[in-house]
């Protein structure tokens, strides 16, 4: 068992390696980088489209040596692989590189939006497993009740809405554009922070986070409601609990502690996958809402064009993702004894 | 089964002599047939389907019912077919060069009284056609009586973007899913026909491939690689809407192999694939004609999930900006739209996109739910 983890995690190299190979390599086509971006304000024609040939605008006057330093500075001078190569030595000494866009390190400016990621996502994800739980275990002790299927019809509709499509619907209801002032329209946080007391901290924390954290809920709710009632569903029908019931247990005992225990493993390995998604995987709520986390800062190096950071958010969700992966088999293997890995 | 169970009866009467008076059993029908029957006996997800099949089709008619060229113009005693045909305003005596602008010619000829007229669309506004001359005030407009879902921050019709947005969303969603499944049913199915080695190694790599960020590293490619604007004729015939695709199903297909690698390491081990052995067919041929068939289940059953993933994909591409090409018709732009000005009163704009996405993937989740209780049925029963 130990040996599988081990190799689980010697594998996380290759697959890193073959994730960020390729997208810097791509990158290195892109026009639009920070050279160019350089040459366009230096020929003071801003604003001109990306999608045009590098090529034409280099017979533009601008001088050998100008361009030269630039490419220096910006590293540019050295071939493709060098620069990959450079590039991933300093990655392994945890330095992703300087931000294009805010001039600090990346490392920094990613590990200034953990908390405001971390703080969402948890939240999300407890309130999601704190409801969708019970009301799976509850539909499928009803199946087949009114009350089933009336929640299925709220869970079938929660499904077909993906949750940052929720969040902008919420926000046209309830951020004071269109009809009610309910809620702020962005940010994770009151502008006037720094000079709130605690409780009016918390007030305005709170007053931030709820859409933005029902949204999360929306995103998940179907599918754990679903698995948690499905599987309860199974072991209900399995030889066990029919051995429980004949000993003459109670209808309860029989359910929350016979059959909840094995019904709830499918859900434990939910935890694992979710550590990578709450981290990173949050490009559109963050967006949708204007929180400044690690999505939205992905996002917008993206459209500015920070390859450092772009590649930055990249290797820090890749290796997320696949610790959580790893997590996820080891969760399965604690909660299930039966499970062998080989 | 009751063929059977009369053909037992009888036999246990009286062996022998009985089987001559027994009518030939019909041939049972085929489960796939079975199958079809009870996705037919569940109305909600049957009327779904036709629902969705009715209107998809119905969408590639739209240039007929929802277009700012006019069907035909009867001009100086000859007909005209802009639905088919491009005609500069000179044609027909208008100002201006470009185009012809049908719904002002067509009040020209009502108000001229004569012999001439021209037919228009039903709704006579194209998904793409700025309307800021005919509109006062600054876009987007709020719904009108001409424009029952307003105008766009361009000024362009929302109810005609919504509607080609439809036909895209889906047509985008179907070659998708037939390009990422179409990978990842070959792949699947080599793992799990050939096993062994191959399995170990080929497994491990698609795991290492679905460790991916996918949304994450599409937006990186479709950032870099995407034209951002039309480079064809049509929403169909561009660069952007086949690269989309091609990126989306290089990082998506991985779910499927799983499932498929399944079927056939438990179907390879069945009689008939050694019949089919012994009878000499080749590889090739069982893998696809023989096995292939019978491997189906996961696929038709998860086959509108995974569109309903796909269409909420694009959704989300298209209103982070890494999505198809401007100004293809799009929901996600236009709920995008809608965010970016939340403060001013601007609701038509996210309500109706909101309920055409909603609408559409409710609708293919009503008809998943049938397929997969039809095709992968699970009767739950509680022991007690």
């Amino acid at each position: 068992m130990v040996n599988y983890f081990l190799r689980r995690f010697l594998l996380v190299i290759p697959t890193f390696l073959g994730i960020t190979t390729l997208v810097f390599g791509i990158m290195q086509l892109v026009p639009g980088g920070p050279i160019e971006q350089a040459m366009m304000r230096l020929k003071g024609a801003g604003g001109g489209e990306a999608g045009a040939s590098s090529a034409a605008r280099t017979d533009v006057a601008i001088p050998a040596d100008a361009l030269e330093d630039m490419k220096r500075f910006y590293g540019f001078d050295k071939p493709v692989h060098v620069r990959y190569g450079l590039w991933l030595w300093n990655v392994v000494r945890l330095d992703l590189g300087k931000s294009y866009v805010y001039g600090q390190p990346v490392w920094d400016v990613i590990k200034a939006r953990f908390p405001i990621s971390i703080f969402i996502g948890l939240l999300g994800f407890f309130l999601t497993y704190s409801i969708c739980i019970p009301l799976g275990i509850l539909k499928a002790v009803r199946h087949g009740s009114a009350f089933d299927v009336l929640s299925s019809a709220i869970v079938f509709a929660g499904y077909s809405i993906p949750g940052w499509v929720a969040g902008t619907v919420l926000l046209m209801l309830f951020g004071g554009g269109s009809f009610w002032d309910v809620f702020p329209l962005r940010g994770w946080r009151p502008m006037d922070w720094e000079e709130r007391d605690l409780w009016h901290k918390i007030l305005g924390q709170a007053h931030h986070a709820c859409l933005p954290v029902f949204c999360y809920m929306v995103g998940s709710f179907a599918t754990l409601t679903i698995l948690t009632k499905n599987s309860l569903l199974e072991n209900l029908g399995a030889d066990y609990v029919r051995t429980a019931f004949a000993k003459g247990l109670s209808e309860r005992r029989v359910i929350f502690l016979h059959a909840m225990r094995n019904s709830l493993i499918p859900l434990a390995t939910g935890i694992g996958g979710a550590l990578g998604f709450i981290l990173a995987g949050s490009y559109l709520i963050e967006r949708t809402f204007s929180i400044d986390g690690m999505g939205y800062l992905g996002y917008n190096a993206l459209l500015k064009r920070d390859f450092p950071v772009s590649l930055g958010t990249l290797v820090i969700s890749s290796l997320l993702m696949m610790l959580g992966n790893i997590l996820s088999d080891i969760i399965y293997c604690v909660v299930d004894p039966r499970i062998r890995f080989k | 089964m009751t063929t059977d169970s009369a053909r037992a009866a009888a036999a246990a009467d009286a062996p022998g002599a009985a089987l001559a008076h027994v009518a030939p059993p019909k041939p049972s029908a085929s489960l796939f047939r079975k199958r079809l029957r009870k996705f037919r006996s569940l109305k909600r997800g049957y009327y779904c389907f036709l629902l969705l099949t009715g209107a998809y089709l119905l969408s590639w008619l739209l240039p007929f019912f929802v277009s700012n060229k006019a069907l035909v113009v009867r001009y100086q005693g000859k007909y005209y077919y802009p639905i088919l045909q491009f005609y500069s305003a000179k044609t027909f005596g208008m100002p201006g060069i470009g185009e012809a602008k049908y719904r002002k010619l067509a009040e020209k000829f009502r108000e001229a009284g004569g012999e001439d007229w021209v037919l228009l669309p039903l709704h006579p506004y194209g998904p793409n056609e700025n309307l800021l001359n005919e509109l006062e005030g600054n876009p987007p407009h709020p719904p009108s009586r001409a424009h029952p879902m307003g105008t766009d921050d361009r000024a362009r019709d929302v109810f005609a973007r919504l509607a080609y947005g439809f036909n895209i969303s889906i047509t985008f969603a179907l070659i998708l899913t037939v390009v990422s499944y179409g990978i990842g049913i070959a792949i699947g199915a080599a793992l799990g026909y050939f096993g062994g080695r191959v399995d170990i190694v080929g497994v491990r790599l698609v795991e290492i491939w679905s460790t991916v960020p996918f949304l994450y590293l599409v937006m990186i490619l479709s950032a870099i690689l995407l034209p951002k604007y039309y480079q064809g004729r049509s929403d169909f015939v561009q660069p952007g809407f086949w690269l989309l695709i091609g990126i989306m199903g290089a990082f998506g297909w991985m779910s499927m192999t799983f499932y498929v690698r399944g079927e056939y390491l438990r179907e390879k081990a069945r009689d008939y694939v050694s019949a089919a052995v012994a009878t000499g067919a080749s590889t090739p041929a069982i893998i696809a004609r023989h096995i292939l068939p019978n491997a189906l289940t996961p696929v038709i059953s998860l086959a509108p999930f995974t569109i309903v993933g796909e269409i909420a994909s694009l959704v989300a591409l298209d209103f982070l900006g890494f999505g198809l090409p401007a100004p293809t018709p799009s929901w996600g732009e236009l709920l995008g739209q809608g965010l970016d000005q939340i403060a001013n009163k601007n609701w038509w704009l996210i309500t109706f996109a909101f309920l055409a996405l909603f609408g559409t993937l409710l609708v293919v989740v009503f008809i998943g739910e049938a397929i997969r209780e039809a095709f992968d049925p699970k009767p739950f029963s509680r022991l007690r």
